[in-house]
């Protein structure tokens, strides 16, 4: 899609849109889900959806207010805490406050302001609800160099440098001035003052520099830009609130780490910007205070204190806005069921399921469906309703299409990588010549060489999109009914197939890397200086080429098998939804679907969920895919797109076990297949 | 407040003795039991920290043991799931994954995930959501109550001050309210889709039971130092009310329980007390409560109520039920889906477990048990013969 942009669409278009969904994330499909208006333009079906700007236009209006709001707090802890004086504390309490209405001060949080709104903005563009997860370390460094993370770090170290300048001119003292006067170290009595350099000033800058750069790092490495959804419904203030001691102890913490690195890159590296600004800027070394890259000079507590400080606040509030943002945009929203204007149709949510609208809206649409079926009986009726002149139940027939979409969809998804893991296992290594792309359409998930022409009849182009969540549901769905005898566990493998196999972890994503990269190039190093630009594209080209010439040696080898899991899981949370929303729907549909509109769906329903259960237990049968999920250890940083699949799991078979429970032994008239028929017996048996 | 001051100086293992459902849990051989919300299988945790889970339908008992597994306070069967098991253990919270099909008779401690906390330590209560997806555990010592996710093993701190930590917690059938005592004067009711609450303060003592009608309009509850059960009463749950509990100003007392002299086959003997636990079987008809005596030589003992729910709530006295001689009742649970009326069962002094069927025609369709078709009752009234009312 990103191919796709770049040559249809104006250039400014695609800019931002190739972030936040994985540029490099060699998983087993490329993730070419945009968030963009791009798939729009490529798709060619231009639906309009004013929903995304009305919806998420508020939560960052709102998030960003509240952040800008929430600084003088965090300024005037700032101010009181730098001005620590334990044994005076009359005298620094008064004085704390009186700084805080100094015009300086007011200055500094306007500008402030400034920073939070731009760390907001960065916030906006980089968020991603499907986490891109780099399968090596290869893939990581990629996605370190890559232009967009390094505009992403370089603003943040300007950023951090900026508040780091405030946090100097709040704190006063001795670190208030890059430039102070000094008498000459001669001692001749007439001399005349001249401007030294106060390295104490530049210290703190650099620091913040640095700090910008380590949490700009830190953002990509853990994955920062996703957005979890909470487990549990809770008003905005009590997430806050929640979250609010974890995010202290973290910036606390972090920027106990980041300073103390910092400290150690300055002892080896500090010269060099010293001599820089005091050549460029004239300015005279003072030989009367220590210079700071010593270890005498580096054990100043004060100096040390400060700059933590000046850490902690840095990095809270930028915390705090990137907290407020995750807690607006993943609040629930509520999607009418049927329009009571006709402008509105656009926003209804069976109208949301079946488009392409940005990711986020759809995993909200997810959501809200989620909701509804399990505590709102009115709207569920809405859902079972039919159609007023017709009488069609076109609402449960969109909902329940693209639920099923979704769930057929990660069915050959898994198929597709239990294939390839048989593949890699049958066949070591197959020559490298071999692994060449074919020359096909770069930017579309690439299952299609992979799943068996048995199981997907019907997509035989090769510019469908099969892979994508977002494919034309009809097709999906078909395929989902269709009765599947399991040819995927028989010994009849396609050479073609088996050769093909482990190009789903390498090459489709270096191609995708190769893809995005070239195309997206020129647009980004228009907004670049030139000699910062021709840097990273020279390595990166080079670590392309690299990746190439090893494919299967390194790669394969260092990939870690966890990641690539953790890949095809990565978006498993609208799954997750669309389970608990059919299965709730049609539990409820038992007593309050009075037309029997659910009925006629059900077979397809069982079918695909019972399909997706075998599926589902085969891959946690297979090797190195570990049965329980890691620990998680309650911090800031969210890692739950690491358990998804036990999540997944899970309400699979809680989804099963509700309409075997509700239905009982009606089942039994349901036509499914033999097989299927067995399943659910065990179900109902409680069994399984 | 004294008692909660008083529950921080106690060793857990008192702790869990004081606040634990059984009614001597410290003494007793059998200290926590749990039905199975589908099929014919309970569980039941030993004196020795071991549970053994009996199945009507295999002569296996697995035995479940953990190096963690220490003074069990209570335990939960997943609903809509074949076999999960959650364990208040004195550390932290056993999630057992058996195999039902399976004829092992020591299942591994591999099987069972350790869901553990900080500060959240000794687990007294556990709830499963209806809906099977979350688990909420309580601890006296943690203002938090905790909302896992079993699956990923995360959780969610649900925090308010006050009244120090939460005791006991039940979940209403119906999945939209959750009670929860503290050790103070005082109990919250949360409104399980937003997660807020409704903080009710008592006027003697804590809250020591609690249970739900099966559609989670009314609240029944006991309150330590009264001999009285009370009624509260929610506005009917349609899902449109977000974030409110919707509970009445003020809960009724329905019934008296002090002590009084009854004729029974055995001479005459004083009955009455506080109430220890309390259970309300899934139709909405019988109510059945532990009685602990008021003087020193009076015995506990289980009575049965006959309740009604709509149109107005009404509460007759049922009966007693009457172990072996010398047994006094330590647990009372239901049968969560017995087809013919309602299932008692009481785990008694002296180890043994016996089931008390009560035969009835329901005369409202069962909520709570989706396990039976809505077969429509034609419009009788409930008085049908019963068959084995004590």
């Amino acid at each position: 899609s990103i191919d796709r942009c770049a040559s249809s669409s104006p250039a400014g278009e695609c800019w931002w849109s190739v972030h936040g969904v994985g540029l490099v994330g060699p998983g087993p499909r490329s993730r070419s889900l945009p968030l963009s208006p791009c798939r729009h333009w490529a798709g060619g079906s231009r639906s309009p959806h004013a929903v995304s700007p009305q919806v998420l236009g508020w939560r960052v209006a709102a998030a960003i207010t509240w952040s800008v709001l929430l600084l003088p707090i965090c300024t005037a802890a700032f101010i009181i805490l730098s001005g620590l004086d334990p044994f005076h504390p009359v005298r620094w309490i008064s004085n704390s406050f009186n700084d805080l209405y100094t015009s300086y001060v007011i200055f500094c949080i306007f500008l402030m302001s400034m920073v939070i709104i731009i760390i907001s903005i960065f916030n906006i563009e980089f968020y991603a609800v499907v986490p891109s997860i780099p399968c090596s370390r290869l893939a990581l460094i990629g996605k370190i160099i890559h232009p967009q993370q390094v505009i992403h770090s370089f603003v943040h170290a300007i950023m951090g440098m900026l508040v780091t300048w405030c946090a100097t001119v709040m704190t006063k003292g001795r670190f208030q001035f890059l430039a102070v006067s000094c008498t000459p170290s001669e001692g001749l009595e007439d001399a005349v003052p001249q401007m030294c350099l106060n390295e104490y000033h530049l210290f703190f800058l650099l620091s913040g520099a640095f700090l910008g750069y380590s949490y700009s790092l830190f953002y990509l490495i853990n994955n920062m830009n996703y957005l979890p959804f909470p487990i549990i419904q809770q008003y905005k203030y009590l997430r806050f609130r929640r979250s609010l001691p974890l995010l202290i102890k973290h910036s606390c913490v972090e920027s106990l780490h980041f300073v103390r690195n910092f400290c150690v890159t300055y002892y080896f590296f500090g010269y060099i910007p010293k001599v820089w600004i005091c050549t460029t800027m004239d300015l005279h070394t003072d030989g009367k205070l220590h210079p700071l890259d010593t270890l005498s000079g580096l054990l100043d507590l004060s100096l040390f204190y400060h700059t933590w400080l000046s850490g902690v606040f840095l990095l809270m509030t930028w915390y705090i806005a990137w907290l407020l943002f995750k807690i607006y945009a993943t609040e629930s929203h509520h999607f009418p069921i049927q329009p009571t204007f006709a402008q509105e149709t656009d926003q209804c949510l069976p109208k949301i399921l079946n488009s392409n609208p940005p990711l986020l809206i759809k995993f909200l649409a997810l959501q809200d469906l989620m909701l509804l079926s399990q505590y709102s009986p009115v709207r569920r009726q809405e859902v079972f309703s039919l159609s007023q002149p017709g009488g069609h139940p076109h609402n449960w027939t969109a909902i329940s299409r693209e639920c099923l979409s979704l769930l057929s969809d990660l069915t050959q998804r898994l198929i597709a990588q239990q294939e390839a893991a048989a593949a890699a296992n049958g066949r070591a290594k197959p020559p490298v010549g071999e692994l060449k792309v074919p020359p096909q359409t770069p930017g579309i998930a690439s299952m299609s060489p992979l799943v068996k022409p048995s199981l997907m009849p019907v997509k035989t182009s090769p510019g469908s999109d099969v892979g994508s969540p977002f494919s034309s549901p009809a097709l999906n769905y078909k395929m989902g009914v269709v009765d599947i005898k399991s040819p995927w566990h028989g010994p009849v493998q396609s050479p073609h197939v088996m050769r093909r196999g482990p190009k789903l972890w390498t090459s489709v994503s270096d191609q995708q890397m190769n893809g995005s990269h070239h195309e997206s190039f020129p647009v980004l190093s228009a907004a670049r200086t030139g000699t910062e630009a021709v840097q990273p594209r020279f390595i990166y080209t080079w670590l392309q080429n690299k990746q190439e010439q090893c494919t299967q040696n390194i790669l394969v080898s260092s990939q870690h098998p966890e990641a690539s899991i953790q890949a095809v899981f990565s978006d498993a949370q609208m799954h997750i939804w669309a389970l608990e929303g059919l299965s709730h729907l049609v539990a409820a549909s038992f007593t309050e679907d009075q037309f029997g509109v659910v009925q006629t769906t059900l077979p397809a329903i069982l079918n695909t969920l019972l399909t997706l259960q075998e599926v589902v237990d085969r891959h946690f049968k297979l090797p190195h895919v570990s049965s329980k999920p890691p620990r998680i250890s309650g911090s800031l940083v969210d890692t739950s797109y690491k358990t998804l699949r036990f999540a997944l799991r899970a309400s699979l078979k809680t989804a099963l076990y509700r309409i075997t429970t509700v239905f009982g032994e009606h089942l039994n008239a349901v036509q499914v297949s033999t097989e299927h028929k067995k399943r659910l017996q065990q179900f109902l048996e409680y069994k399984e | 407040q004294l008692s909660v001051l008083l529950s921080l100086q106690l060793t857990s293992e008192d702790m869990i003795a004081a606040f634990s459902q059984a009614v001597d849990w410290a003494g007793c051989t059998v200290r926590a039991f749990a039905w199975h919300p589908h099929t014919n299988k309970f569980a039941v945790a030993l004196l020795d920290d071991s549970i053994r889970v009996y199945n009507s339908n295999s002569a296996t008992v697995p035995s479940l043991k953990h190096r963690l597994q220490r003074n069990v306070a209570a335990m939960a069967w997943k609903p809509l799931c074949a076999s999960i098991l959650a364990v208040a253990c004195q550390s932290c919270v056993l999630v057992w994954h058996l195999d039902p099909t399976s004829l092992s008779t020591r299942p591994s401690s591999g099987c069972a995930q350790v869901l553990s906390c900080p500060g959240h330590s000794p687990v007294t209560s556990l709830a499963w959501a209806p809906s099977g997806e979350r688990l909420l555990s309580a601890s006296p010592v943690d203002t938090a109550m905790l909302v896992w996710d079993v699956s990923t093993e995360t959780c969610v701190q649900l925090q308010w001050f006050g009244g120090g930590g939460v005791t006991y917690l039940a979940w209403s059938p119906d999945g939209s309210k959750v009670l929860a005592a503290t050790p103070s004067a005082v109990f919250r009711v949360w409104e399980a889709q937003m997660w807020t609450c409704e903080r009710w303060p008592t006027i003697r003592g804590r809250c020591q039971t609690g249970c739900w009608s099966p559609d989670g309009s009314r609240l029944l509850f006991t309150v330590l130092g009264e001999s009285v059960i009370y009624s509260l009463s929610f506005s009917e749950y349609r899902g449109e009310m977000q974030g409110q509990v919707g509970g009445s100003k003020t809960a009724s007392i329905v019934a008296d329980l002090s002590e009084t002299t009854f004729e029974t086959l055995y001479g005459e003997e004083r009955i009455g007390g506080e109430v220890h636990s309390m259970v309300w079987d899934p139709t909405g008809e019988r109510l059945a409560v532990i009685i602990r005596g008021e003087s020193p030589n009076s015995q506990p003992a289980v009575a049965v109520f006959r309740t009604r729910n709509s149109p107005v709530f009404e509460l007759l006295p049922c009966g007693f039920v009457r172990g072996e001689r010398g047994a006094r009742p330590q647990l009372i649970s239901f049968h969560p889906c017995f087809p013919q009326g309602a299932l008692l069962t009481v785990c008694w002094s002296s180890g043994k477990i016996s089931h008390i069927p009560f035969f009835f025609v329901g005369a409202l369709e069962p909520h709570a048990s989706p396990r039976r078709s809505p077969v429509p009752v034609l419009g009788s009234v409930r008085e049908q013969p019963l068959f084995s009312e004590l």
